[in-house]
């Protein structure tokens, strides 16, 4: 594996009885980067993602993790929020943090102190030494993820970290991410929110039915769809759409279209000296989520259903 | 390195679990418990004493004779009754003077409901009658003793023809009967200790899946460094418990009666003063071997019922190894004796009535080494199954109207 790359996986095959739910997962993580894995429910990335920390086994194929074969001999480098969010209700947030990351390796009194910082820092010093069972679910979530980097992991893998927080704690943990990658970590997350990835992701893996099907930067993946133009005639808006390519579709008084792929400024040439004239004109690059769709396609999203 | 790493992990684990569990009002009363045992068995023994008590307080044995012969025949009955030690001896014998008819003044006292008498002597004492109810054979018999050590000493007129300087001998000394109840306590002792304290170990991975914290564990740390840390952790609540107690218990020499506690002093163990560290370190292994087991079985458990339901065939499997044991303790050197040594779950019991019956100290290496190696075969094993029973895929594929509107959404 090269030093660049934090994680790396290659063919990754796990059955669950009949079922393949990861059907041949390959994928390269570098270092200092945030790495998503889209894809809809049941695609295989919570399964991905256990294999690649060596919670589950897989059947076939190879992983390494912080330049380890074994998952497991670089746990203490690594942060970690499962999908299923989990504390001991009776514990102190102070105490749960510092627990986390006495798993990891982390003293007990240097993750108190540190506790205590992140909680300061995360707008919950007021609740350090109040016990999880208090606080509600969003705090507790967030709990959880300052344990997970409370012993400044390297790599933090984090499974569909948005889902069941408000936007307000959405936007605390995008910030949060953000510093851990500005502090020198690799952030892999998984989600099936493109929002989240669109704003986030430096590069991302999308995953269906156990396969991935594409791997890339955002753009990239937006680039798979071609552009698509706003144009509002300054006259005849009713018949300019037979000058327009056969998708125009009208939309009250402008027509929507896909951008050529020699380009719009011929067309647009061509709308001027017929006299239709320009009052408005916008190109859209289409977003992730369209991208998304197309990537993925109707039958994986139905049989994601 | 690894190894070490391990053990840390274990340990932090183990750390939480006794915090978790002794940082509370439940554990109190969980310490306490056997206050409300040892209450009820008080309560009972007190009530059972006190009718038992009452009823011989009330019993009688009865001389008709002349007042000249009572001194006699009280001082005798005195010397008699020296014969017999312990709660059970003859009744308490009454001197009654002799009236004009002696049979009917016997068959009055035996029909006397002011006392229970039991027997009536009347009669010269060379000739004597003795009036007895059906099931008081003894007391007949000790009324017919009476009046022939009466008569005996009165012939040599009250002088002791012997007196005995009576000297104690061997104390400490260790005897067959003594190794042999040593070895039967040694096991009692082990088993009762596990059965009290082993079965919490059936639900201890209960709060991990409910709480959902196994994943956050599961991903930090080795399964079987869970399951060590959480037996190391339970042990920890259960030495203290241990502790606890064998110190009261300690206390207890200095409040029996010197009688039991001579009884006491001729239990003796072959391996000499070592015993009670072996005792110590058998306990330690049979609750964690026995934990072992039903940490890993209650792990799978899918719900509290499931756990509720496991707790017959654990308390079952207790004591057919006890059973099992027991019959090595009483039978050394017998080969069912040597398989229950031999037999993991069984062995620390049996090897703690070895240590009793035996002097050599090899078998305890051995043993132990043997109870170590399946310690750790039973949690490895155990985090096996669990891992492969529990610890599957993570999102259910959804099947749901619902969830398929959540999936839109979400994509939109």
């Amino acid at each position: 594996m090269s030093s660049d790359l934090a994680v790396s996986a290659n063919g990754l095959v796990k059955r669950f009885g009949d079922r393949r739910a990861v059907d041949g997962v390959s994928i390269a993580v570098p270092k200092g980067l945030i790495y998503g894995v889209l894809g809809p429910n049941g695609a295989g990335k919570t399964t991905t993602l256990r294999m690649l920390l060596g919670i589950i086994e897989p059947d076939q194929g190879e992983r390494m993790l912080l330049g380890h074969d074994a998952p497991r001999d670089a746990s203490d480098r690594v942060g970690y929020l499962p999908e299923e969010r989990g504390l001991y209700p009776n514990m102190k947030c102070r105490e749960a943090i510092a627990f986390m990351g006495a798993l990891r390796g982390l003293p007990w009194s240097i993750g108190r102190k540190r506790a205590g910082d992140l909680l300061e820092q995360a707008g919950l010093g007021h609740a350090a030494d109040d016990k999880i069972r208090k606080l509600s679910k969003g705090m507790a979530q967030l709990v959880q993820l300052l344990g997970s980097v409370v012993h400044e992991p390297e790599l933090l893998v984090l499974d569909e970290p948005f889902s069941g927080l408000d936007p307000v704690n959405q936007e605390r943990l995008e910030k949060l991410i953000r510093g851990q990658r500005d502090r020198g970590a690799t952030i892999l997350f998984s989600t099936h929110v493109m929002a989240h990835a669109e704003r986030l992701c430096d590069r991302l893996s999308i995953i269906a039915g156990g396969v991935v099907k594409f791997e890339g930067t955002v753009n990239e993946a937006r680039a798979l769809l071609p552009l698509k133009a706003h144009y509002t005639p300054h006259h005849h808006v009713e018949t300019a759409g037979a000058l327009l390519p056969a998708d125009a579709e009208r939309e009250n008084g402008s027509w929507r279209f896909t951008v050529p792929s020699e380009g719009i400024e011929a067309l647009l040439v061509r709308l001027i000296d017929a006299g239709y004239g320009i009052s408005g004109l916008s190109i859209e690059r289409p977003g992730l989520h369209d991208a998304f769709v197309k990537i993925v396609g109707p039958e994986a999203l139905e049989q994601a259903a | 390195m690894k190894f070490g790493r391990m053990l840390r992990q274990a340990l932090t684990v183990a750390r939480r679990d006794f915090t978790a569990t002794v940082m509370t009002p439940t554990f109190l009363l969980f310490l306490l418990s056997p206050l409300l045992m040892i209450g009820f068995a008080l309560v009972g023994s007190m009530t059972a004493s006190s009718a038992a008590g009452g009823g011989e307080a009330r019993e009688r044995i009865v001389v008709i004779a002349a007042p000249d012969k009572a001194a006699a025949i009280a001082a005798t009955d005195r010397q008699l009754r020296k014969l017999v030690a312990g709660p059970r001896s003859w009744a308490t014998l009454q001197i009654e003077g002799a009236g004009d008819d002696l049979e009917a003044q016997a068959r009055a006292l035996l029909a006397s409901s002011q006392y229970d008498v039991t027997a009536v002597l009347y009669g010269p004492l060379e000739r004597p009658t003795i009036l007895r109810r059906p099931s008081n054979y003894s007391d007949g018999n000790y009324l017919a003793q009476l009046a022939e050590h009466t008569l005996r000493a009165g012939a040599r007129g009250g002088a002791e023809l012997s007196r005995a300087e009576i000297r104690i001998a061997g104390a400490g000394q260790a005897t067959g009967g003594g190794r042999s109840q040593a070895a039967f306590f040694a096991t009692l002792g082990v088993f009762f200790l596990t059965l009290m304290l082993s079965g919490q170990a059936v639900g201890a991975m209960a709060e991990e899946r409910s709480n959902k914290v196994i994943e956050v564990l599961a991903a930090a740390v080795p399964l079987e460094s869970v399951f060590f840390g959480k037996l190391i952790g339970a042990f920890g609540s259960a030495l203290l418990f241990v502790c606890f107690w064998g110190t009261l218990l300690a206390q207890l020499p200095r409040f029996v009666p010197a009688n039991i506690a001579a009884e006491l002093g001729n239990l003796s163990a072959a391996v000499g003063p070592i015993f009670p560290l072996l005792f110590v370190v058998y306990f330690t292994m049979a609750y964690m071997l026995q934990s072992a087991v039903f940490l890993g079985v209650g792990s799978l458990a899918g719900t509290q019922r499931e756990i509720q339901m496991l707790s017959l065939p654990i308390t079952i499997f207790q004591f057919a190894m006890f059973g099992f044991a027991s019959y090595a303790a009483s039978h050394p050197g017998n080969w069912l004796a040597l398989a229950a040594e031999i037999f993991p779950f069984s062995s620390p019991l049996a090897m703690a009535a070895h240590a009793a019956n035996s002097p050599a100290l090899w078998p305890h290496v051995l043993a132990l080494a043997w109870q170590i190696l399946w310690v750790a075969i039973t949690v490895t094993v155990a985090a096996r199954l669990f891992r492969r029973g529990v610890l599957k895929s993570g999102s259910p594929k959804r099947k749901r109207q619902g969830d398929r509107r959540t999936i839109d959404i979400a994509v939109s």
